[in-house]
C-alpha cells in the first residue's frame, strides 16, 4: 500500500518535472506578453524532433537537449516578431490572438505531420539499469529529468530575482506601459521573453520525449492541456506557482493511474482543470485581466 | 454518370451537415459571442448516440464492437436522442466553462475539453469501442422505402437538406426575436447588457445548449449516412474547419455562413481529390490542414469580419413595428419590451 503510494509519488514528480519545464516557459510568455499561445505545443514538438534528428545522427543526447532549446528559442522569436506582432499591430486583442495561435498551431502540427510522414519515432537515449531506493524504482533517465527540472527552476528564479533583465521582466509583467515610461527598453525585454520561453519550450519538448521515448507530430499538442492547466493554476507569470501546480497535477495523475487504472488518469487531469476553474476566480475573472497585448 | 451522381449526392449530405454546424456556431459565436471550440465533441456525442441506439444492444466485451446505450430503435428516435445527447453534454460542459472569465481562457478551456474527451473515448473501449469506433450503423429505412442505392442517396440528401432548412428557419426566428437581440446586446456590450437586467450566464448557457442540440443532430445525420464513427472523425482540428468556414464567410449573418460552408469544407476539402497526388500517400491530407490553418490566419489578418460581414443594423423607420427594431435601439427596446 505504502509502496505503491511512494512509487506513484516518485513517478508523479517525474511527470511534474516535465510539465513544470513547459509550464515555466508558458507562464513567463503568457505573463509578459498576454498571448495565450496554443501553438506552444507545436513548438515543443519541433524541439523534440530537432533532438531526435540530432541523436539519430550520432550527436550526444546532452547536445540534443541544447539543440532542442535553441530551436525552440529561434522558432518562438521568429513567431513572436514575424506573426504575433503583426496581428497585435493590426489591433488584435487577447482573444483574437488566441485564435491566431490556434491556426498557427494547426499549421505547425500538420507541417510536422507532412515532414514526419505521420510516423512515430522511437527515441531511446541514456538507457541503463534502474536505481532502487526503498520502494521507489526510477530509471537514470527519470532521475535526470527531475534534475533538469530542478536546475531550470532554480536558474529561472535566480534570473528573475537577481539580474537586471529579471527585474525588467518582472516590471513589464506588472505593468508594461509603466515599465516603458520608466525607461525599460520593452522591445528588448519582449525579444528576450520570446527567446527565454522558446528555449524552455524546446527543452521541455526534448525532456518530454526522453521520458516517453517516442516522438510524433502531435506529441506536444496532446501534452499542452496539462501545461496550460498548470500555468493557469499557478497564476500567469509565476514560475514558482507553475512548479507547485505541476507537482500537484503530476502526483495526482500518477496516484490515480496507480489506484484507479491508467484510464482515469486523463480524467483526473480533467478534474484538476475543473478545480482550476472553480478555485481560482481571481485568475480567470474578466474584471482584473487586461484586454491588451504587450508586444 | 452514376458515379458522379453518387458523389454529388454525398457532397450534398456533407454540405447539409456542415451547414447545420455553421448555423449552430454562427448562433453561438456570430450572434452571442460565445466561442465554442469544443463544438466537435457535441457533434461526436450525437453521432455516437445515434449509432449506438440504431445498432442494437451491445453483445458484450468479447464481441466485435462494444458500446453503451445499445438499442435497436426505429428511425427518427436515434436522431432525436442524438440531439438530446448533444444538448445534455453542452449543458454539462457549459455549466463550468461559461463562467465569467477572459475569453481567451474560455477558448483554451474548451479546446482542452475536446482533447481530453478524445483521449477518454479513445482509451475507454467500454464507452464507444475505443479507437476502432462504431461501424455498420444501419441506414434509416433502407429497406422500408424500397429504393435503389442511387435513389436512396438522393432521398437521404434531400432529407438532410430539409432538416437543415427547418433548423435554419427555427434559428433565424430565434436570432431575430427579442432573445436574439439580447444575444447581440450581450456580445457587443456585456456590461450594458447586464445593466439592463439580462442574465448573461443564463443566456450563454441557453445559446450553448441550443447549439449543442443542433450539433448532436448534425452528428446523427452524418453517422446515419456514413454508417461509422470513430475518434479519427472528430479530432480537435475538425471544429476548426467549421470555424474557418464561418470566419471566411462572415459572422452574424446567414448568407455568410452558406458562402463559408460552400467555400471551406466543400470546395476546399473536396477539390484536392481532383488534383494529382503529390508525394507519399497522406501528404495531401496533411497539407490540406496546413492550408486550412493558413486560410484561417490570413482571414483573421485581412478580413477579420469575413467576406460578407454582418450588416450594420439600423432601426427600422417604421416605428410602429417595434419588433423590427434592430441594431442599436434604445436599451429598453433591446428586450422587445419596456422595462419596469
Amino acid at each position: 500500500m505504502f509502496d505503491t503510494l511512494a512509487s506513484s509519488v516518485a513517478f508523479g514528480v517525474v511527470l511534474a518535472s516535465v510539465i513544470a519545464i513547459a509550464a515555466m516557459g508558458f507562464t513567463v510568455q503568457f505573463g509578459l506578453t498576454n498571448v495565450l499561445n496554443l501553438s506552444y505545443g507545436g513548438v515543443m514538438t519541433i524541439g523534440g524532433f530537432v533532438a531526435y534528428l540530432a541523436t539519430s545522427h550520432g550527436i550526444s543526447a546532452w547536445y540534443g537537449l541544447a539543440l532542442g532549446a535553441v530551436a525552440g528559442a529561434i522558432v518562438t522569436l521568429l513567431l513572436g516578431r514575424g506573426v504575433f506582432r503583426v496581428y497585435a499591430r493590426r489591433g488584435a486583442k487577447v482573444f483574437e490572438m488566441m485564435m491566431v495561435t490556434l491556426g498557427l498551431g494547426l499549421v505547425i502540427d500538420y507541417s510536422l505531420q507532412a515532414i514526419s510522414r505521420n510516423n512515430i519515432y522511437q527515441f531511446t537515449v541514456l538507457q541503463s539499469a534502474p536505481i532502487k531506493w526503498g520502494p521507489i524504482i526510477l530509471t537514470p533517465t527519470q532521475v535526470i529529468v527531475i534534475a533538469i527540472g530542478a536546475v531550470i527552476f532554480v536558474a529561472l528564479e535566480a534570473l528573475l530575482r537577481l539580474t537586471k533583465m529579471g527585474k525588467a521582466l518582472r516590471a513589464m509583467a506588472a505593468d508594461a506601459a509603466l515599465a516603458r515610461a520608466c525607461g525599460i527598453r520593452t522591445g528588448w525585454v519582449i525579444n528576450f521573453t520570446w527567446l527565454l520561453s522558446g528555449a524552455l519550450c524546446g527543452l521541455a519538448g526534448v525532456v518530454y520525449i526522453i521520458n516517453t521515448q517516442s516522438v510524433g507530430y502531435s506529441t506536444g499538442e496532446l501534452f499542452l492541456p496539462l501545461v496550460i492547466a498548470a500555468a493557469i493554476l499557478g497564476g500567469a507569470g509565476s514560475p514558482t506557482g507553475a512548479v507547485l501546480a505541476a507537482l500537484l497535477m503530476g502526483i495526482v495523475t500518477q496516484i490515480v493511474a496507480a489506484y484507479g487504472g491508467s484510464l482515469y488518469s486523463t480524467a483526473a487531469g480533467f478534474g484538476i482543470l475543473v478545480v482550476v476553474l472553480l478555485s481560482r476566480p481571481s485568475a480567470v475573472l474578466t474584471k482584473q485581466a487586461t484586454d491588451e497585448l504587450a508586444l | 454518370m452514376s458515379a458522379w451522381s453518387f458523389y454529388i449526392s454525398t457532397l450534398v449530405v456533407y454540405f447539409a451537415v456542415d451547414l447545420m454546424s455553421g448555423i449552430s456556431l454562427n448562433l453561438q459565436y456570430g450572434y452571442a459571442g460565445v466561442v465554442n471550440l469544443a463544438y466537435i465533441i457535441f457533434q461526436a456525442v450525437g453521432a455516437y448516440v445515434a449509432a449506438a441506439t440504431a445498432l442494437g444492444p451491445s453483445t458484450g466485451p468479447a464481441s466485435f464492437q462494444h458500446y453503451i446505450f445499445g438499442a435497436n430503435l426505429p428511425f427518427p428516435v436515434p436522431l432525436l436522442l442524438a440531439g438530446l445527447a448533444g444538448g445534455a453534454l453542452s449543458a454539462v460542459v457549459g455549466v463550468f466553462s461559461l463562467r465569467r472569465m477572459r475569453r481567451d481562457y474560455q477558448g483554451a478551456v474548451l479546446l482542452i475539453v475536446t482533447l481530453i474527451a478524445l483521449q477518454v473515448v479513445t482509451a475507454d473501449v467500454g464507452l464507444f469501442n475505443g479507437s476502432n469506433g462504431l461501424t455498420g450503423v444501419p441506414q434509416p429505412l433502407a429497406s422500408g422505402l424500397g429504393l435503389g442505392p442511387l435513389a436512396y442517396q438522393w432521398t437521404y440528401a434531400a432529407w438532410a437538406l430539409v432538416l437543415c432548412a427547418g433548423l435554419y428557419l427555427v434559428v433565424r426566428r430565434l436570432s431575430r426575436s427579442a432573445w436574439g437581440r439580447a444575444l447581440r446586446a450581450m456580445r457587443d456590450q456585456e456590461d450594458a447588457a447586464t445593466a439592463i437586467g439580462l442574465n448573461i450566464t443564463v443566456l450563454r448557457l441557453q445559446v450553448f445548449v441550443i447549439g449543442g442540440v443542433i450539433a448532436g443532430l448534425s452528428g446523427g445525420v452524418l453517422v446515419e449516412y456514413i454508417g461509422a464513427w470513430s475518434p479519427g472523425a472528430w479530432g480537435y482540428a475538425e471544429s476548426f474547419v467549421i470555424f474557418t468556414a464561418i470566419f471566411v464567410g462572415g459572422l452574424g449573418n446567414y448568407r455568410g455562413v452558406v458562402l463559408g460552408v460552400m467555400l471551406v469544407p466543400i470546395i476546399f476539402l473536396e477539390l484536392p481529390r481532383f488534383l494529382p497526388q503529390v508525394g507519399y500517400p497522406g501528404l495531401m491530407d496533411s497539407l490540406e490542414w496546413v492550408v486550412i490553418g493558413l486560410v484561417w490566419m490570413a482571414c483573421l489578418l485581412f478580413r477579420p469580419r469575413g467576406l460578407l460581414p454582418e450588416r450594420r443594423l439600423v432601426a427600422n423607420r417604421d416605428t410602429s413595428d417595434l419588433g423590427a427594431l434592430t441594431g442599436r435601439p434604445r436599451l429598453a427596446r433591446v428586450l422587445g419590451r419596456t422595462l419596469p
